[in-house]
């Protein structure tokens, strides 16, 4: 499967790669972005492919685009429909949880996280996609 | 020279702190870290990163520790062998280190406060010069994990 991980840390984004492939999942590719606006190119670029992404990992806080201008403007673009987005970052604030979720988000994961927990709230979501 | 006095001691700020850098090291680096007595004797060569809570709470989460200890943590967070000190990526892990203990600290506050929000970590090696004296009231705490030491700085 492949995978995109959107976070301006490069260190968080192997982190998050790790917790993935500890959770148990078949990464073939991680596809990399440091902003919203760098997931957007990649979710538009991945248009049509044989073998579209699976999985959307993507953290809040973020220079240029945030998390939650992503996720909005994916929803407008109508970019990588049926990918399921977990979000992971330290914004665990309710406001900010519920409008990720209205936004398209379907998991919600905060830092500090362990592996268990990456697979706890993904795995579900692979199953049902 | 960053001001490291604790003029009014406050329990809850100590146990929030405590508790988030104890999560953050124990999830993430699957190491114990512990709070000492003290300050940190690092005046050169310090990376120093900062997260700014805007909104309901005005301030700023530092975390300093030498380019040693700097290392040590990239390495524990990336499961790595071995990381230098003057890599980009141990500059990284400062950065992601502060911004998680600033997170999780901030989650443990009450309502509103807790609704602050947090800016994107800033890191530097350049000294401390511009961070001095902006806030009041300074709280600073050592923390120690298998003998490297580092400090953390919330100002108000």
């Amino acid at each position: 499967m492949r995978a995109l991980i959107i976070d301006d840390s490069a260190v968080m984004r192997k982190v998050i790669e790790r917790a993935l492939r500890q959770a148990g999942l078949d990464l073939t590719e991680v596809v990399q972005a440091s902003n919203g606006q760098e997931a957007l190119q990649a979710l538009r670029d991945d248009s049509g492919k044989p073998n579209p992404l699976s999985l959307i990992l993507s953290d809040i806080n973020m220079p240029v685009m945030d998390g939650l201008q992503f996720l909005e403007q994916r929803r407008d673009e109508k970019l990588g429909v049926g990918i399921p987005v977990v979000m992971i970052t330290t914004e665990g604030s309710e406001p900010l949880v519920l409008r990720a979720i209205s936004a398209g988000a379907m998991g919600y994961i905060c830092k500090p996280f362990t592996a268990e927990q990456v697979k706890a709230r993904v795995v579900p979501l692979l199953r049902v996609a | 020279m960053l001001a490291t006095e604790n003029p009014t001691p406050h329990t809850d700020m100590a146990n929030r702190l405590d508790t988030a850098v104890s999560e953050v090291f124990e999830m993430m680096l699957e190491r114990s870290c512990d709070p000492m007595d003290g300050d940190v004797n690092i005046v050169d060569g310090r990376i120093v990163a900062r997260i700014q809570f805007t909104g309901a709470v005005s301030g700023e989460c530092i975390l300093y520790a030498s380019p040693a200890t700097a290392a040590v943590t990239a390495e524990a967070l990336l499961g790595t062998a071995s990381s230098e000190p003057a890599d980009p990526m141990v500059d990284d892990a400062i950065g992601e280190l502060c911004n998680m203990i600033a997170g999780g600290w901030k989650s443990k506050l009450e309502h509103p406060q807790a609704g602050c929000l947090i800016s994107v970590p800033a890191v530097t090696r350049e000294g401390l010069g511009a961070l001095e004296g902006k806030f009041g009231t300074k709280f600073s705490r050592t923390y120690s994990f298998q003998g490297n030491v580092f400090g953390i700085v919330l100002a108000f």
